[in-house]
């Protein structure tokens, strides 16, 4: 006698588990879009349009698009060696090493920013160096680029880890094997197959420096970026002065990040 | 070309390949072994993807120690290609040269010209390895070496594809190092065979000295030889003579001459083997070179592509496998269970272990 399924075996097969999935994603989705579109509706779009022109939402924005360009450069130049490092690495160093990245991550901003201070601020050995050669590490676009980096370029790190990672040992093995060095392998094998991943590591740093707030204002009030221009008008004039910039802010972000994903072409498409 | 291996050898963790020692000239020669047998480390000390803990390497005497894998000219072909996937066959192969007549060359050679356009994910498994061949030898490299490149494609694709690399292999003027766990792929590629087991060389002979004269029980069972089996040494009046179940070894002209026991006195039994192909049943004329006949049962048989295998069982012993061809075995018009005589060629005993009293 051959076992046969229950009734509540074939409910559970017939049953649209895909549906399901659906159905909760989307709850998750609305829950992203409709504050959104809350934020943009409850908004006239006169008063957006005289924000645009407004010198303070102006030069904010201005501080905020050089800073986070400036803060995801820097992560990627500094970041993108270690990931390889950490993608090729094994054992200990590399569990500790990526417990060091991470670190950012899971610090709350502000405490980021308190911890910059120590270290750049006014008094520490690094601040006054860089004052007596006439460079701010504080209230200066170089440290809104300090916190921003900071807080940041661990995204750059463990997503071009991953991306690294994915990349199969044998390709570059192949590779220099045929006569190419390590530098070339790179190049024209592992970063093409890696960018996608590393693209995304990319424009998720370049959305948390563009929206980073804590460490930011406790690093550099001055210049002030989009989230510390946002948080001046709430806290001086009021929330509904603030809306009508952080609807810009929403529009620059949004704009970068299509911008960035037209970069992210899959190697492996034709 | 003259590649040299001197006490080659690699620990990983419990595992240990070498200390290894050989010099490969301008031939094809198989490294045939189990998985887990070194095949793929040895190669990757070659290569140059892994180091070794002792030993050297050098081709025509140049030290390879220290280089990496890019300044050896060591050319590696993978197991599964390694092809570049966002690059096309053509880009594949144009990577590892920048000579474009000797890629055009080596893609009519390779009968790849049709797929030239097309990325690897888009290539069949045979048109992959012909890719990867092709961009591995527009390296120019000084040693070819090829890992199991035929053990992921289907029997026809695969067979077809031995007989296109036998034919490249000739007019190669490398040393080619080959890695397999096939024993056919060995046999029909190769010069010299190596057989590896458990990271040390158990044989290294051709391909004819491995199946029918193997080094150990081992050897000849990984070689696909099923005649592994005991001969009882006894002695009476006429001297001593074999039993292999209950029938007493002769042979014609030779009777109970046991010419490849070359030190009987102390010896009680041996362990020998017989290629199946060296096993017949067929009368055996006086002229013809000595030959035992062992009364055998035929049990059954297989038809292997074009050869047949036939199973027949000594009284009292072991099951004889002989391999023949289809048009010898139809000759036979066998049937299950029929009495008939095995013949044995006495020099195809090969012994592989005494037993002594």
């Amino acid at each position: 006698m051959f076992p046969t399924k229950s009734d509540t075996d074939s409910a559970v097969d017939r049953f649209d588990w895909l549906s399901v999935t659906l159905l909760l994603g989307g709850v998750l989705l609305c829950y992203y879009l409709l504050p959104l579109a809350s934020l943009l509706l409850s908004q006239p779009p006169a008063a957006i349009l005289g924000q645009t022109t407004e010198p303070a939402v102006v030069s904010a924005a201005s501080t905020s698009l050089v800073s986070a360009t400036a803060s995801v450069l820097v992560a990627t130049v500094f970041g993108l060696p270690l990931a390889y490092w950490l993608a090729a690495a094994e054992g200990r160093s590399e569990t500790l090493v990526t417990a060091i990245v991470v670190l950012p991550l899971v610090l709350p901003p502000i405490v980021s920013g308190m911890v910059l201070l120590t270290l750049v601020g006014p008094g520490t050995v690094l601040g006054d160096v860089a004052a007596a050669k006439g460079v701010s590490l504080t209230r200066s676009l170089i440290g809104v680029v300090l916190a921003q980096t900071f807080v940041a370029s661990p995204f750059v790190v463990i997503t071009a880890k991953a991306a690294f990672e994915s990349v199969d040992r044998n390709l570059e093995y192949a590779s220099r094997t045929l006569g190419k060095n390590r530098l070339t392998t790179f190049r024209r094998v592992t970063l093409p197959l890696a960018w996608p991943g590393i693209l995304a590591g990319i424009t998720l740093a370049f959305a948390r420096s563009i929206g980073e707030f804590g460490a930011t204002i406790m690093l550099a009030y001055y210049p002030r970026t989009m989230p510390v221009q946002i948080w001046v008008s709430f806290t001086t004039l009021g929330l509904e002065e603030a809306f009508p910039t952080a609807v810009i802010l929403i529009g620059i972000a949004v704009a970068a990040l299509v911008f960035l994903t037209t970069l992210g072409r899959n190697p492996l498409a034709r | 070309m003259t590649l040299t291996l001197s006490g080659l050898s690699k620990t990983y963790g419990d595992f240990e390949l070498g200390p290894i020692d050989l010099e490969i000239s301008n031939e094809v020669f198989c490294v045939l072994g189990p998985s887990g047998s070194g095949k793929s480390t040895l190669l990757s000390l070659l290569a140059g993807t892994a180091d070794p803990n002792r030993g050297s390497l050098a081709v025509d005497g140049r030290s390879m120690s220290g280089l990496p894998p890019e300044a050896r000219r060591i050319g590696l072909v993978f197991q599964d290609g390694a092809l570049f996937p966002h690059l096309s066959a053509r880009e594949n192969v144009e990577y590892a040269s920048e000579n474009p007549e000797y890629v055009s060359e080596l893609t009519r050679l390779l009968a790849i010209e049709d797929v030239l356009d097309r990325r690897p994910a888009n290539l069949s498994g045979g048109e992959r390895q012909r890719v990867a061949l092709a961009r591995t030898l527009a390296s120019e490299p000084d040693v070819l070496l090829l890992d199991e490149p035929l053990s992921s494609l289907d029997e026809p694709i695969s067979r077809r594809l031995r007989g296109d690399l036998d034919r490249l292999f000739e007019t190669l003027d490398v040393p080619v190092v080959y890695v397999t766990h096939d024993q056919r792929t060995a046999t029909a590629l190769a010069d010299r065979i190596a057989i590896l087991r458990d990271g040390a060389v158990a044989q290294v002979g051709t391909p004819t000295d491995v199946l029918e004269h193997p080094a150990s029980r081992f050897v000849a069972e990984f070689t696909g030889n099923e005649n592994v089996f005991e001969i009882r040494i006894g002695t009476d009046e006429n001297g001593r003579h074999g039993h292999v179940g209950n029938t007493a070894l002769r042979s014609e002209g030779e009777s109970g001459a046991l010419p490849w026991l070359d030190s009987p006195s102390a010896v009680s039994a041996v362990t020998v083997c017989v290629h199946p192909s060296r096993i017949d049943f067929r009368e055996i004329s006086s002229s013809e070179k000595p030959a035992y006949q062992i009364p055998v049962i035929v049990e059954r048989w297989l038809h292997e592509n074009d050869t047949y295998r036939v199973f027949a069982r000594v009284a009292g012993g072991p099951v004889l496998t002989a391999t023949m061809s289809r048009m010898a075995f139809e000759r036979l018009e066998f049937s299950r269970g029929e009495e008939t005589t095995a013949t044995i060629p006495v020099d195809s005993i090969h012994v592989l272990e005494r037993v002594t009293r």
